[in-house]
């Protein structure tokens, strides 16, 4: 329960991109300001993560054909890229699907309950987002490479955050 | 299986459909196909996120290919890539032996002409299929021999 009333009252905030233009197909979020400032210094945040993003794919890119693989590093053919980046105040995720949609997900760095957002739950809620985006994809009405309108997704975005474990 | 066939009926009406068309808006010698191929693109665009979902990231070209072979073929004919060639500059050539669309008729040279009509949707499918994981390319097909096609994939690298 901790968990679920943390992502209500934190901010939390997603958006995915499309591949090398990077321009937004859907920003949603959940949380208790809707102050401007507070959505463009977001929106920054998701820009500084997008350069660890594409920082750490090169990377992958680049390890596949050496020999030196590094444990720490969580699996490299894997879609899920973990903690990109974390400030005072936020944690930011990433995804990026084989299609080179990248999903990121900004949360607060702190729960009103004190307890820590764990990776696997973040991992589901990911996975879940992508499924939700290849069910929107499959929408006659959606042309690709658009912003995502439907406000299914939409709510069934909302709906994931809001419900996460 | 019936859920099949109806695959197969609605993919020959809407290549019949097609050819109405492009009767009706006067051409007369070529038959033209596009829209049957960009039927195949916007299908094999979406259908491709949900096939790579639960899929580990491709390390590189080939191995792309090797999922269209493989997963991607089963996925929409219920068989796999009976052949894949490339010569790593980036044109890859896919055979398959018994290409569905085409069992349904005569294996002599009947209907060689109208082959053509047949695999004008698959090769959307493939570009589609591509288009979507970032790899441009150009899907020509060749039909020398009945029931066999064979798919050429020119990859585009700007």
């Amino acid at each position: 329960m901790t968990t679920r009333s943390w992502w209500r009252h934190g901010e939390s905030y997603r958006m995915s991109r499309l591949r090398t233009k990077n321009s937004p197909l859907y920003i949603g979020g959940i949380g208790n300001d809707t102050n401007t400032d507070n959505e463009l210094s977001r929106q920054w945040l998701v820009h500084t993560a997008l350069d660890a993003l594409e920082e750490r794919l090169a990377s992958n890119n680049s390890n596949t054909t050496g020999a030196n693989t590094n444990n720490t590093r969580t699996d490299l053919r894997d879609l899920y890229l973990g903690l990109l980046y974390s400030t005072d105040t936020h944690k930011i995720y990433g995804y990026v699907t084989n299609t080179r949609i990248k999903l990121v997900l900004v949360t607060s760095s702190t729960s009103p309950s004190g307890s820590n957002i764990r990776d696997a739950e973040v991992r589901t809620a990911l996975r879940r987002l992508h499924a939700l985006y290849a069910d929107a994809i499959c929408n006659p009405f959606h042309l690709p490479g658009d912003q995502i309108t439907s406000l299914k997704f939409d709510k069934q975005v909302k709906n994931l955050m809001l419900n996460n474990v | 299986m019936a859920d099949d066939i109806l695959f197969d009926l609605l993919h020959s009406e809407i290549i019949n459909y097609a050819l109405e068309q492009s009767k009706e808006n006067g051409n007369k010698k070529e038959v033209d196909l596009s829209i049957v191929e960009y039927i195949g693109f916007a299908a094999g665009y979406k259908i491709m996120e949900r096939l790579t979902r639960e899929w580990p990231r491709f390390k590189d070209e080939l191995d792309t290919m090797k999922f269209i072979c493989t997963d991607f073929w089963t996925c929409i004919y219920k068989k796999q890539i009976d052949n894949l060639r490339t010569n790593h500059q980036g044109v890859y050539v896919l055979q398959d032996n018994g290409f569905r669309f085409l069992t349904n008729f005569s294996n002599g040279h009947q209907y060689l002409e109208f082959a053509p009509r047949f695999v004008a949707y698959t090769c959307g499918l493939i570009r589609g299929g591509l288009a979507n994981l970032c790899i441009n390319s150009v899907v020509t097909a060749e039909v020398q021999s009945m029931p066999s096609c064979k798919f050429h994939i020119h990859v585009q690298r700007t």
